[in-house]
């Protein structure tokens, strides 16, 4: 059940129906609602993954209460490990066992020892990284004493398998949404206005920019070597555009549906695209992802506080692990590793917290250096995806090396039988929408919110890519 | 509460207006087209006269000279659609017919085609925006399975098959863009090119015995007074399941073989595909055979 879907849109209002009109007396009714809720959705992916889901739950539930109740440091460290193991077990296996099996077997026989791997035959759960990540953490944060464990299952499920967040995150945090889950919420106005108006723009993305971006970026990606300089500069630009649309667009429906039922989700995308250096980029690309390594991986190895060494192994651990976290293929692992060697030179210089004020512009020389910085910064942040989008580390190397090598810049007629240069115009105006609105949380509220709300719903339908349909990239981590 | 069940409700308005008003919008930028596509043409065209009507898919489209038809003095257009079904050309004629046509001869590309009696919806798409404004097309899709979603919930047509009938179509019909279409006649030449697919494996391939399209074809034909003259068209030299062609015959009797006739591969651009060069050997047989007079 995609959140674009013609099931999504039946499947919301009948749980908003109820939440507000049946299961509105208690706290205790409005969570169980939205347990019943979740796991209906989820098992609309696969039902069987479900039972994985509640074990994962009660795990963490039950490792938690231990830890806090836990008399020696023995005891609290056994539980705490138990939950770690567990956890990153399940992860492990079903997401990068074949990975590392394949990798280990392709290692020997290139040293002359034969060998064929034990793979196994089993798909991803959906969401499995991203319902381990929020058990983790809340976890990790009781084993160091920075909450309380919650006694109360409901509450807890209700924390690890709330619905919009799911199957791709935000990556809740137990001290942000937990004192959400514990009290009975009331329904407030505007703030199921602005999770309307966070729906529809995420909508936009998705469908106007995500979708179309998608058919000229695949045609590009899958034919590279029948492309010339220009379409796969175009290419890596659609590319960077889908990738966004995509996942900011699925994080805003997310914390949209989630405002109607009165919670409040962690803001996981601030306008990425207008970072001025790469350090400012990762503030606002997948906020929750990266505050969550930064928090649990970066700060306990030491953080910047060591010696060269230590920030340099450091770094390069934390962007290394979150490529991996996306998907078991090396080219995940390039991109983690690009972006480790782009921030490493802030880092050094102790300017990775340079821009961390709002953008504004003037008719000045400043002004002039920070667009270029803002370009700088997506042409960097283009190359790493290339890496990312490739079947392989070679095809990507490849790809950018026909792009230097190339020195063709006409224009393409694509396999997707549109011209390569097509869309620019779409993507023009969608930044300019997004440049102006870059201070608020999307651009549909404020004044005249109603007139905007319905060019936004006239857009997707009349620009909207529905036949070639995509399902949203970031489920499949 | 009742605030915002007002305001959702005010939103559902706003999108059933505007989904009303941009159907309304997009049907009469088709209503007007002219020069994009065949389907187009004949939904916006007048009566008119031909001796021969050439219907089917790219085995039609690719392969029936229609020059060479006027060249003999008959007045010809070759109506195949690359990707079409007999689900599309019985439609087409059943057009014609509506608009009054008056045809002669009808030729139609019948071999792998009738292994299905479904649409191709890349090709039956472009003729949703006149659902509402021909009985015939109406008629055709009533037996379709998203029949009621495409008549009755506005600008859905267009959202579905939006890479066909969508905006970027909408907006080039409106600038009165041309297309190669029309071009030839309705013939598309292929060129040889050195990575056509040679090789084609139709095995698991088999016709129909009762093919509802290709029927609706004969009885349009026989109704209307048009001679109907269905025709198999040749494919390359390896093709793997050949006796398919046998298989069309006991069924069809009617059905002319045609397959053998053109059958060295440097007459294909791929293995289904003649080039220019193979269809016109292909035409010329065709004529000498149907059209002497």
């Amino acid at each position: 059940m995609f959140f674009n879907s013609i099931a999504f849109a039946i499947f919301l209002p009948i749980v908003f129906f109820l939440y507000w009109f049946v299961f509105n007396k208690t706290k205790r009714t409005q969570n169980a609602l939205l347990i019943i809720a979740s796991y209906y959705f989820y098992s609309c992916w696969d039902w069987r993954f479900l039972f994985l889901l509640v074990f994962s739950t009660f795990l963490d539930y039950y490792t938690g209460i231990q830890i806090e109740k836990g008399k020696s440091e023995k005891s609290r460290k056994f539980w705490f490990w138990l939950s770690i193991l567990v956890n990153l077990g399940f992860l492990g296996i079903f997401k990068y066992y074949n990975f590392f099996a394949a990798s280990f077997a392709d290692l020997l026989n290139s040293v002359g020892v034969q060998a064929s791997p034990i793979l196994l035959n089993v798909i991803l759960p959906v969401g499995i990284s991203f319902y381990t990540f929020h058990g983790l953490s809340y976890v990790i944060d009781i084993y160091f004493k920075r909450i309380k464990a919650e006694y109360n299952f409901v509450d807890y499920s209700l924390f690890v398998s709330y619905f919009p967040l799911l199957v791709a995150g935000p990556i809740e945090r137990a001290t942000h949404l937990l004192p959400e889950i514990k009290v009975k919420r009331e329904f407030d106005l505007e703030k199921a206005k602005e999770g309307i108006y966070q729906i529809v723009w995420g909508l936009v993305k998705k469908v106007i920019i995500a979708d179309t971006c998608a058919t000229y970026a695949n045609a590009i990606f899958d034919h590279y070597t029948s492309m010339n300089s220009f379409s796969l500069i175009l290419g890596a630009i659609y590319f960077a555009f889908q990738i966004y649309g995509d996942f900011s667009g699925y994080s805003d429906i997310a914390l949209g549906v989630s405002k109607l039922f009165g919670l409040d989700l962690l803001r996981n995308f601030n306008y990425p695209y207008f970072s001025r250096d790469i350090a400012e980029f990762w503030r606002r690309w997948h906020i929750s992802l990266s505050s969550w390594f930064r928090d649990y991986l970066y700060i306990p190895l030491g953080g910047s506080k060591g010696g060269i060494w230590m920030k340099i192994r450091n770094t390069f651990i934390i962007f290394v692990v979150s490529g991996f976290w996306h998907g078991a293929n090396w080219t995940y692992l390039a991109w983690g590793f690009i972006n480790a060697v782009y921030f490493l030179p802030l880092l050094l210089s102790n300017s990775n917290r340079n821009n961390m004020d709002a953008i504004v512009l003037k008719f000045d020389f400043n002004s002039a250096k920070v667009v270029m910085s803002i370009f700088y910064t997506f042409f960097l942040t283009c190359v790493a995806w290339v890496f990312f989008r490739a079947k392989t580390i070679s095809d990507a190397f490849l790809y950018l090396k026909r792009v230097i090598t190339n020195h063709d810049f006409s224009f393409q007629y694509l396999d997707n039988e549109r011209y390569s240069y097509e869309l620019l115009v779409m993507i023009g105006v969608f930044v300019l929408i997004e440049w102006n609105n870059r201070n608020k949380i999307e651009p549909l509220s404020g004044k005249r919110s109603l007139l905007k709300l319905s060019l936004a719903i006239l857009a997707i339908m009349a620009f909207g890519t529905f036949s070639d349909y995509k399902e949203f990239i970031y489920f499949q981590f | 509460m009742k605030n915002f069940l007002i305001y959702t409700a005010k939103i559902l308005v706003i999108t059933i207006l505007t989904a009303i008003v941009l159907d309304a919008l997009y049907t009469y930028v088709f209503l007007q087209s002219a020069n994009r596509g065949k389907i187009e043409t004949v939904f916006n065209s007048k009566a008119q006269k031909l001796d021969v009507v050439i219907l089917g898919s790219s085995r039609a489209n690719n392969h029936f000279v229609s020059q060479m038809f006027e060249d003999k003095g008959l007045k010809t257009f070759n109506y195949g659609m690359s990707g079409g079904h007999l689900f599309e050309a019985s439609l087409m004629l059943k057009l014609m017919i509506e608009r009054k046509y008056e045809i002669k001869n009808v030729i139609v590309e019948a071999d792998l085609n009738l292994s299905n009696d479904h649409e191709a919806e890349g090709i039956a798409a472009k003729f949703l925006p006149y659902i509402h404004n021909s009985t015939v097309i109406k008629n055709h899709f009533s037996s379709q399975e998203n029949f009621n979603e495409f008549y009755y919930i506005p600008f859905y047509r267009y959202i579905k098959y939006d890479s066909k009938i969508g905006f970027r179509e909408t907006f080039f019909t409106l600038v009165h863009k041309k297309t190669n279409a029309l071009d030839n006649l309705g013939y598309y030449p292929l060129e040889k090119h050195k990575n056509g697919n040679m090789k084609n494996n139709i095995a698991k391939l088999k016709p129909l015995k009762h093919n509802k399209y290709y029927e609706e074809i004969k009885n349009l034909c026989k109704a209307n007074h048009i001679n109907l003259i269905a025709i198999m068209t040749p494919m390359c030299e390896n093709v793997v399941g050949m006796n398919y062609f046998d298989k069309v015959k006991k069924a069809y009797p009617e059905i002319y073989n045609y397959e053998n006739v053109v059958i060295e591969n440097k007459y294909f651009a791929s293995c289904g595909h003649m080039t220019d060069e193979g269809a016109r050997m292909f035409t010329a047989r065709i004529i000498k055979d149907f059209f002497k007079k």
